[in-house]
């Protein structure tokens, strides 16, 4: 049985790893990206195949591999007879679909795209029918939203398509978090999350007080899914997608996964009178509604979805009857459903593809013209209208006789009259699909001269349409097999009920309403045009329009509470952390003693007193001549260096190199940022609300004064005393910080230089932004001109420049490699080279400097991030975990013997990450410049000497 | 150490001192940002000057070995004090003193400061769209 296992987690992967190809395959062309589109679908379907056997004796495979158990979550999977029903449903019309959607598919479309999200689709609907974790179902559940959102949007350029998918996204993703709730819910009933138990359990289940919450939240998510009134409406807007989308999601597959999840739970949650009161009138309501629209409906596609509408509440309204024999006819539905709904599908799009319209009032007389389409439609709509010798017959004969016997709330009549109404209905619109396309006069006023489609387009709804006439004719030798094993499977072991799938069941009430349905129907559509009238004069809700009211209530609704919690007023932010933390402080310390004071006071030396004053007075004067912002950055560049000085004095090199160098890059980049900027704080808030924050803050640093204070007093043992034993042994550097920055606290790093790529790319990006908006107008009109010198770039700064680059770099250079052992490392070269750089861009320009480097900053910033996580990943090689480092020495002479670490692989991407970050910066605020108005100079300097001499002999 | 080494080391930091005196000095009593400029030319050259010289006495004289740090100091000083200088004087003339103010630049273009570049060619390098 291993094999078998093993066999069925290839299956479940197969098109997730298929889906790799057809996006790769589609630079060999149509027709090869078209089979390795359906290679994976082949190769899964014949997997299916080897194991049919076993399944179809009655056995249930299983593979189980765990995944996080502490969540219950593992990854496994089972096949029983449901399970192979719609596995092979899933991939056999897959296959069908992608030969069909090979003709369908126009050149301009990107079709490798096309077939990539289609795989992943088939990958993710497969996992739903074979996963026996409830957790790993719902995974599973909201891929196949998201990659139908992917398909439905499809056609991009399609407004339609753009609001179908976002609608499809918008219903059915909320009915999966609905049904994650319920599911997790019944996970917490059994105790356990697995498929398999939970079935077993089912009287437990329907015991338990929390029965009908778990019961409301995962039919949410199947009704949702499966288009269920009062959910029906994103179904109809999801057909801007392709038609081969269509035929394939909202046929076989996507809609089928909520009928899908109801068959699957049966045992579980079914039999009860909630759940009959809940499934069944839902079902019943929208098979009825579903009908009654699509009957008029103009719109071939939106036609047969309505039609999927009703025949999934056909589906859900058997399944929610509860007795087994109807659960079975379910069963027996959905292989019919299926034949002749994605044929019908298929040859609409035959129709749209050939005639360019999908307007049933500018159609008919296509029967002469389009013979094959003509035959193909017209038996999948004989046999969704449930005329003998067509498989939709049989199985709406037993659903009208399940029906006929079926007493709710304790009328005899209200299901059956009601079935037999959506029946009626049913056998109209289908006859309409046949009367209004394809008989009647040819016209001569088609958008596009109709004629047959090539082979490949008609192959798979005629392979289907065959299906649809066998299974007709002979249903138990083709599908009494499958449809048993199946329904044993939905009912949940225990006796089968007495079925027979055959034509004639003798004189039935399911007869005379099947009669009186076909009847019916005929004199309906006889009547269809007045009736249309009628229909399209009467004042409908219109289902869109609501949905979009609604999505923009909640947004209006959200916007108000963010934008009373985020007034933007930094101040206000910085108020409430501030008082937070020092309350958090406060609780923490109260009613704690601090221990003794273990350490003597330090005398002060003179410099450190004169360091201390620079210090102090700096800081006081940023506090009053904080509104004159050019003389508050100033200053605050004196606290930078002072700083600097202190960490020198203290003996932490690795901390002022970096102090010095972050603070020269960050006056650079806030004065670049202030030229723009008003040069003066107008004072904003009220004398009280300066006050308020004053004392804030003055609590604030009160408060971590009193803390430092409190801990410099008293050793107190830190990790710090680790990291010094262990940074020579462990992390082969003498350099401390540079092995805990690169080696044992790697993961932070690698997390920060992420960080900061990522703020470099936000400032681009909201840079982007903001200049196509209104500011890029105030400042097209701001004039610099009149505070600024002629000579922008003078000939001393230009020449002085060029001669530090190359030593700037060298010193770069030296700093990152001797980073592991002395101070220095990525981190400070990256900052010196950009210092390097910025000193270029400020010297001669930023367009000029930039033109003259092919360096693209966006792109260094990912190849750091990207040779950082290859190093660590690099660990795995040697089965260590990430960020392992390791390192070794190297001798070759003359060279004298020196250490290579791959933790300085990892400091190079920190160096690229940060060199890029900042450089970024940089580009973004120089185009600000740009359109304030900045020109750009063609030469290095604005006075070149020697240009000037040559101009003065031509001027001669 | 030899006496004659020390008593010029000595005399060296004295030097040193007295100028980075005279020139913190100058800063506080000249009028004007332009007079100004002239105060700390004393202390970046003779008193910083002093003081590499002696650093680099004592480090010869007494630790043994040639010291090139001083060296790199005198380069990257008188690279950026000219410069720094250069823009002060710059910005202060921008802002506070009229075209009209100073004399003529007897050339066929005026002060940098005031007058737009001689124009010259276009630059190939130079992106072509902006």
């Amino acid at each position: 049985m291993d094999g078998a296992n093993n066999l069925l987690f290839i299956i479940a992967i197969t098109p997730f790893i298929g889906a790799l190809l057809p996006g790769i395959m589609i630079r060999a062309g149509r027709a090869t990206c078209a089979t390795f589109a359906a290679a994976p679908t082949v190769l899964a379907l014949a997997m299916l195949a080897v194991l049919t056997p076993d399944v179809m004796a009655g056995n249930v495979i299983q593979a189980e591999v765990n995944w996080l158990p502490q969540l219950g979550l593992s990854a496994s999977f089972f096949l029983d007879g449901l399970g192979l029903l719609f596995a092979g449903m899933i991939l056999g019309v897959g296959l069908l679909i992608i030969i069909y959607a090979r003709y369908y598919l126009s050149p301009e479309d990107p079709m490798g795209q096309f077939y990539t999200y289609l795989l992943l689709f088939q990958g993710a609907m497969l996992g739903i029918v074979l996963s026996d974790n409830i957790l790993l179902l719902l995974i599973f559940w909201e891929l196949t939203s998201l990659s139908s959102f992917l398909l439905i949007g499809f056609w991009k350029h399609l407004p339609e398509g753009r609001q179908g998918a976002r609608m499809a996204l918008a219903v059915t993703g909320s009915g999966g978090l609905a049904m994650i709730g319920g599911m997790l819910i019944l996970g917490n009933i059994v105790g356990s999350y697995n498929l398999t138990d939970i079935l077993a359990a089912g009287d437990i289940i329907k015991a338990s007080e929390w029965y009908l919450p778990a019961l409301i939240l995962i039919l949410l998510g199947a009704f949702t899914k499966s288009a269920q009134f009062p959910f029906h409406f994103w179904l109809p807007h999801a057909m801007a997608a392709p038609t081969p989308v269509s035929a394939y999601l909202h046929s076989a597959t996507m809609v089928k996964a909520g009928v899908f999840l109801m068959a699957r739970m049966w045992p579980a949650l079914a039999g009860t009178p909630e759940w009959f009161y809940i499934v069944a009138t839902t079902g019943l309501i929208t098979m009825v509604i579903g009908a009654l629209i699509a009957l008029f409906k103009d719109d071939l596609k939106a036609l047969l979805a309505f039609s999927t509408v009703s025949h999934l509440g056909l589906l859900t309204m058997l399944l929610g009857f509860g007795t087994k024999l109807a659960a079975v006819v379910a069963v027996f539905h959905i292989i019919n459903h299926l034949t002749f709904k994605a044929t019908l599908f298929m040859t609409a799009g035959i129709i749209d593809h050939e005639t360019h319209t999908r307007d049933i009032k500018a159609l008919g007389g296509l029967r002469k013209l389009m013979p094959i389409t003509f035959v193909i439609g017209t038996v999948a709509a004989l046999s969704m209208a449930g005329i003998p010798l067509f498989n939709g017959f049989l199985s709406k004969e037993m659903m009208l006789e399940e029906a006929s016997h079926t007493v709710w709330a304790g009328s005899h009549h209200a299901v059956p009259i009601l079935a037999t109404v959506g029946a009626l209905l049913s056998v109209a619109y289908s006859f309409r699909f046949i009367v209004h396309v394809f008989f009647g006069p040819v016209r001569d006023d088609y958008p596009s001269k109709p004629h047959d489609p090539p082979v490949g387009m008609w192959l798979s709804p005629a392979l289907l349409m065959v299906l649809v006439v066998v299974i007709g004719v002979l249903p138990a030798a083709i599908v009494g097999p499958l449809v048993a094993v199946a329904g044993e499977a939905v009912i949940g072991g225990g006796k089968m009920p007495y079925y027979s799938l055959k034509i004639w069941h003798g004189i039935t009430p399911a007869l005379y309403m099947s009669i009186i349905a076909i009847i019916g129907g005929l004199l309906l559509l006889a009547m269809h045009r007045p009736l249309d009238r009628l229909w399209n004069a009467l004042p409908r809700p219109e289902a869109k329009a609501m949905f979009d009211a609604l999505v923009a209530a909640m947004a209006s609704l959200s916007r108000t509470i963010t934008e009373t919690l985020h007034t933007g007023a930094i101040s206000r932010y910085l108020s409430i952390f501030v008082v937070a933390t020092v309350a958090l402080g406060l609780i923490a310390a109260s009613g704690s003693s601090l221990p003794p004071v273990t350490r003597e006071m330090l005398p002060v030396p003179g410099v450190v007193l004169i360091g201390w004053v620079v210090l102090i007075t700096a800081i006081g004067s940023v506090f009053f001549m904080h509104r004159s912002r050019f003389r508050a950055l100033v200053m605050i560049g004196v606290i930078g260096l002072m700083i600097s000085s202190g960490f020198v004095y203290l003996s932490a090199p690795d901390l002022a190199l970096t102090q010095i160098s972050v603070e020269t890059v960050t006056i650079m980049l806030l004065l670049l940022a202030l030229h723009f900027l008003p040069k003066d704080t107008p004072i904003e808030s009220s004398r009280a609300l300066r006050i308020r924050d004053g004392v804030i803050a003055l609590i604030g640093g009160v408060g971590v004064a009193a803390m430092t204070y409190a801990f410099l007093l008293r050793d107190v043992s830190t990790i710090s005393d680790y990291h010094l034993a262990n940074a020579k042994t462990g992390g082969g550097g003498t350099n401390v910080v540079n092995v805990i920055l690169v080696d044992f606290r790697g993961y932070d790093t690698y997390g920060e230089i992420i960080v900061l790529g990522v703020a470099g790319l936000i400032i681009f990006a909201v840079m982007e932004a903001l200049l196509n908006g209104p500011a890029a107008r105030r400042l097209r009109n701001m004039d610099y001109s009149q505070d600024r010198s002629r000579d922008r770039h003078p000939l001393m700064m230009v020449i002085a420049t060029r001669l530090l680059m190359p030593i700037a770099v060298l010193v770069g250079a030296y700093i990152f490699l001797r980073g592991h052992n002395q101070p220095g490392g990525g981190f400070v070269a990256g900052l010196i080279i950009s210092i390097a750089l910025l000193m270029q861009y400020m010297a001669s320009g930023f367009a000029w400097a930039q033109a003259r480097q092919k360096m693209e900053y966006h792109g260094m910033i990912g190849w750091g991030v990207v040779i950082a996580g290859l190093t660590g990943t690099a660990a795995w090689l040697f089965g260590a975990p990430f960020l392992t480092s390791t390192f070794g020495y190297f001798h070759f002479p003359p060279i004298e013997e020196f250490e290579l670490a791959s933790a300085m692989a990892f400091d190079l991407g920190v160096f690229l990450a940060v060199l890029g970050a900042v450089m970024l910066m940089l580009y973004s605020l120089s185009r600000i410049a740009r359109f304030a108005g900045e020109t750009v100079n063609v030469e290095p300097m604005d006075y070149d000497p020697t240009n000037r001499v040559e101009l003065l002999k031509e001027d001669d | 150490m030899p006496d004659i080494i020390e008593i010029v080391i000595s005399a060296l930091l004295v030097i040193a001192g007295l100028f980075g005196l005279i020139g913190s000095y100058g800063m506080i009593k000249l009028r004007d940002t332009m007079q100004r400029l002239h105060a700390p030319t004393k202390a970046t050259t003779i008193g910083i000057g002093s003081v590499l010289i002696a650093s680099l006495l004592h480090n010869y004289a007494v630790q043994g070995h040639l010291s090139f740090h001083e060296l790199l100091i005198t380069l990257f000083l008188f690279l950026t004090a000219p410069i720094t200088a250069n823009f002060i004087a710059k910005t202060y003339m921008a802002k506070h003193v009229a075209e009209d103010e100073v004399p003529d630049s007897g050339r066929d273009y005026g002060w940098t400061v005031y007058d737009d570049p001689p124009m010259s060619a276009p630059d190939p390098v130079t992106d072509p769209k902006e």
